[in-house]
């Protein structure tokens, strides 16, 4: 068994959950176990991991932090944060700081977590490594200013006002109040950058955004929580791969730096599309799907009467959805 | 056996100091609790009764006030009409005097002129030769009735010899006539004539002539001075003219005569008239008048009586009014009050209804961080064993094959009669070839399932903690291990304070408390919980526990923010929270120290800085 489908390290601090994963990955994988995440960064400046699964709960550094650590220090590794206990912060945290590839929720499934390994694995060792962005106030010189449309989907027009203010100079900003604004604006501009809400007036925005990252991948999703459950962060993460959540309430600096962060995301996903493998995404149910197509319908007939709007509506469809 | 005994005086100490625990608990509820109602009514009666008198003792003032005003005015309204009527009167009679003193004065006058020259001047100038002298020189004696100078009888009897002497002159007879038919059917009663020595020289009642007058006040004034003189009398009896006359009302004149044509005084004359239908008329207009002063008088009186009834009355009905109108405010107010007892009684149910829902509130509140807790706890050990259980069935499975292969060859070994057989190496290939090496080793799965026991003992341990913990509801004590309850209460926390923070037990020797126990536990669990809010990244909480004199003595101490002065004084007020709305109840210090007084112990900050904190709860201890 000397060719492995790759290099994984496992922390925890619980020995017995250590054993349980390497019995389970090492048929596969090459395993190692740290009990801390001071152990697990020691072995992270020896080996070359493809994939870290770390548990978030633990004495002393918390998992969100080791994977922060871990993206800084070893960028090609996937990372892959188990989870026990449902602690939103730090999983906000560790989404907005370590960009993690996968929540597993313990217990796990035998049958799943072995695959998703795998998959991680795989983008790990033929996708190449993106540079990494600077969170900063001002946007990247990279980014090219106001040629794509950041698109806001919100039912509260003053974070438009606010998001005008902060990039207003330099980029297209569009506001959607509703699904049907949104995906008219999908087919009226080139949106590289999208910032919704998990609920927009009543309507769960969350299947779009996971569904615009399955079929439009290059698209970078910023999310604005306010009462988001643990579950809903989860999902957003494994199925919609967000790369920003911004917590209510919004300050705006920090809009500023997310948006352009997404930005720069943005170009360097268009200008390497393969970059995008690395944050693929479970596919989302078809009655999901489904139940979205219905909200888009009810919301394009809610929304007006002329045919023109229909069309842009079925236009964005088609545009965002182009082989369906 | 020594302990047992010390044992069972503990728990009766403890039982006894919590019962006088509660009775003083009461007591101070009954002391502090107001009796509105009662006091209300109370006050404001004694204060009514105290307004009524109040009001009485004025109303009494007031009329005594107005009776004497009445009595004044009465007085003085009779005063006046009797110095007027009485003013009256004497003018009246001064007016009757003067005027008829002057007909008089014209009288005599005419009566002069008619008769002096020719009648009574010669008469007087014999009158006046008869000597008198020598009656004169009789001494008057005192009387001894009144001690007064009066003339003795000889004297009287000289003077009327005198009179006899003048009547006997020659012309007196005529001069008497003429005199009476001058006066007859006049109101003149008597005239009598004085010459200058003050000898009466003629008297129409002629038993008077020769009198003597010259001590006379009216005849001096007369004689000397030219001045006449009247003045009003009453006569019983009198002789007139017409003959005896009685209670006759007469105006007695003296008057000087003057020689005709000079100013010489020749005579005095002194005239009776009648005055008595006069003085009657005056009289009666004096009575009338005194007779409506009276009456007016009476009228006042009656006035006055009648408004001073009235005033009484009306004093009795404003007393009433006052007194009715203070019955009905009493009893609004009684209404209110009583309405206002009931509200504050009702709110007062509500707010110890409402504290109890939220004391209910602030315990499953720990109880849901606990389960959250001990979900966390248990997901641990579920994770492992249920993904070991997995693998090892899966390890199972690919026994199956060599299992089945194994089987086979037994069997054929068995079924064997003779010492060798025959074996088809082909089909014995094909089965063995799915076989693997790594499949047969039963070690892993072993070691798997070892584990799992290991994981199913973890969480067997937990649900045994549990139960010592969660003694919810049970109002009963018992006797405790403190220090295993505390133990079993960190356990709990740590699943559900931040990983960052340690936890340290720094345990002594600790004899049985008697307690309650899941209130003990959510005791130090609400302290530990607190500890580990005042910390914001990493730092530890030392649990300590030892002996101090009879008391079990517990120290939570954190390396946290500490508690801010302004902060300090309302740490054990219901709702107060540090912690973002919604974090906290406000309630778990306050429960805390509930739950330590019932037991008959103290909680306190002991120390507070901006280095940590620490809450020392003491407890006592049977030992």
């Amino acid at each position: 068994m000397s060719q492995t489908k790759g290099k994984v390290l496992c922390v925890d601090d619980e020995p017995n959950i250590l054993r349980s994963l390497k019995w389970m990955l090492q048929k596969e994988f090459e395993v190692l176990t740290a009990t801390s995440g001071q152990a697990g960064l020691m072995l992270v400046a020896d080996h070359d991991f493809d994939v870290v699964i770390s548990d978030q709960r633990m004495p002393g550094m918390m998992g969100s932090e080791f994977l922060r650590e871990v993206r800084k220090r070893s960028p090609r590794s996937m990372r892959i944060l188990l989870t026990g206990y449902s602690d939103l912060q730090a999983i906000l945290r560790s989404v907005n700081e370590s960009e993690v590839f996968r929540f597993i929720s313990k217990p796990w499934k035998i049958d799943e977590l072995p695959g998703v390994v795998a998959e991680a694995a795989l983008i790990a060792k033929t996708q190449p490594v993106p540079a990494p962005i600077a969170e900063a106030e001002e946007a990247p010189a990279t980014v090219a200013t106001g040629v794509e449309t950041v698109l806001l989907v919100d039912d509260d027009s003053s974070i438009f006002d606010m998001l005008c203010r902060e990039v207003g100079e330099q980029v297209h900003v569009s506001f959607a109040h509703d699904l049907g604004e949104a995906v008219a604006a999908f087919d009226r501009e080139a949106v590289g950058v999208i910032v919704a809400e998990t609920r927009v007036k009543g309507i769960d925005m969350t299947r779009m955004l996971k569904l615009l990252k399955q079929e439009k991948p290059d698209i970078v999703t910023v999310v604005i929580t306010d009462k988001t459950d643990a579950e809903e962060v989860i999902s957003l993460i494994n199925q919609g791969q967000v790369y920003r959540f911004i917590p209510k309430p919004v300050i705006p600096a920090m809009l500023k730096i997310v948006v352009n962060s997404a930005r720069a995301k943005r170009t360097q996903l268009r200008n390497a599309p393969e970059i995008a493998h690395r944050h693929a995404v479970d596919k989302i149910s078809e009655e999901a799907r489904i139940s979205l197509a219905k909200d888009i319908e009810s919301a394009s007939h809610a929304g007006g009467s002329g045919g023109g709007l229909m069309d842009r509506v079925t236009g964005g469809l088609g545009h965002l959805f182009g082989s369906r | 056996m020594e302990l047992s005994s010390v044992a069972t005086n503990g728990s009766s100490q403890t039982g006894g100091s919590k019962t006088a625990a509660a009775e003083s608990r009461r007591q101070h509820a009954a002391a502090k609790h107001f009796q509105l109602v009662r006091y209300f009514s109370l006050a404001s009666l004694v204060m009514f009764v105290l307004v009524a008198l109040a009001l009485t003792y004025f109303e009494s003032q007031q009329s005594g006030f107005f009776k004497q005003v009445q009595k004044e005015e009465g007085d003085f309204f009779k005063k006046v009409q009797d110095d007027f009527s009485n003013q009256q009167d004497a003018a009246a009679r001064r007016d009757l005097l003067t005027i008829h003193e002057a007909g008089n004065v014209n009288l005599t006058r005419l009566f002069a002129n008619a008769l002096w020259e020719k009648d009574f001047a010669p008469f007087v100038a014999k009158a006046q030769d008869i000597p008198v002298d020598h009656c004169r020189s009789i001494t008057d004696l005192k009387d001894e009735k009144d001690g007064k100078l009066k003339p003795p009888p000889e004297k009287k009897a000289c003077f009327s010899e005198v009179g006899k002497k003048i009547m006997a002159i020659k012309g007196f007879a005529d001069l008497n006539s003429k005199v009476y038919d001058s006066m007859k059917k006049s109101t003149v009663f008597k005239i009598k004539v004085y010459d200058l020595r003050g000898i009466t020289v003629y008297s129409s009642e002629n038993a008077q002539i020769g009198e003597d007058k010259a001590d006379n006040a009216g005849w001096i004034g007369a004689a000397k001075e030219g001045k006449a003189k009247s003045e009003l009398v009453f006569r019983d009896k009198f002789s007139a003219f017409e003959g005896t006359v009685e209670k006759r009302d007469l105006i007695q004149s003296y008057l000087p005569v003057l020689q005709p044509g000079s100013d010489t005084i020749v005579s005095v004359f002194e005239i009776y008239s009648d005055v008595t239908p006069f003085l009657d008329q005056i009289k009666k207009t004096a009575a009338g008048i005194k007779k409506t002063a009276t009456d007016n008088q009476a009228k006042v009186e009656q006035a006055s009586a009648t408004n001073q009834g009235k005033v009484e009355d009306f004093s009795t009905q404003t007393l009433i009014i006052v007194l009715a109108l203070m019955l009905i405010l009493f009893g609004a107010l009684f209404v209110i009050v009583h309405r206002a007892d009931a509200i504050i009684a009702r709110q007062e149910t509500e707010q110890q209804q409402a504290q109890q829902q939220l004391a209910q509130a602030e315990k499953m509140a720990s109880l849901g961080q606990m389960v959250a807790g001990v979900a966390h706890q248990l997901n641990t050990p579920l994770a492992f064993t249920h993904s070991n259980v997995s693998m090892a069935m899966q390890a199972i499975d690919g026994y199956e094959k060599p299992l089945k292969l194994a089987s086979g060859i037994s069997a054929l070994v068995k079924s064997a009669g003779a010492d060798q057989i025959s074996i088809s190496l082909e089909s014995l290939k094909a089965q063995a070839s799915g076989i693997e090496e790594s499949d047969l080793d039963a070690s892993m799965p072993k070691e798997m399932l070892s584990d799992t026991l290991q994981g199913i003992e973890q969480m067997r341990e937990l649900v045994e903690n549990l139960r010592d913990f969660t003694r919810l509801d049970r109002n009963k004590t018992a006797r405790f291990d403190l220090n295993k309850g505390l133990h079993n209460v960190i356990y709990i926390a740590k699943s559900v304070i931040p990983t960052r923070i340690q936890v340290v037990e720094e345990f002594g020797q600790l004899p049985l408390i008697e307690c309650n126990v899941s209130q003990i536990n959510q005791v130090f669990l609400n302290l530990i919980n607190n500890a580990a809010q005042a910390i914001a990244g990493d730092g530890t909480i030392t649990v300590r526990s030892r002996m101090e004199g009879n008391r079990v003595r517990v120290d939570v101490t954190d390396t946290g923010s500490g508690i801010a002065a302004d902060a300090l004084p309302h740490i054990w007020e219901n709702y107060f929270t540090t912690t973002a709305s919604g974090d906290g109840t406000g309630l778990g210090l306050p429960v805390a120290r509930t739950i330590v007084e019932e037991h008959g112990g103290e909680i306190s900050v002991t120390e507070t800085s901006g280095a940590g904190t620490t809450f020392t709860v003491l407890l006592p201890a049977g030992a």
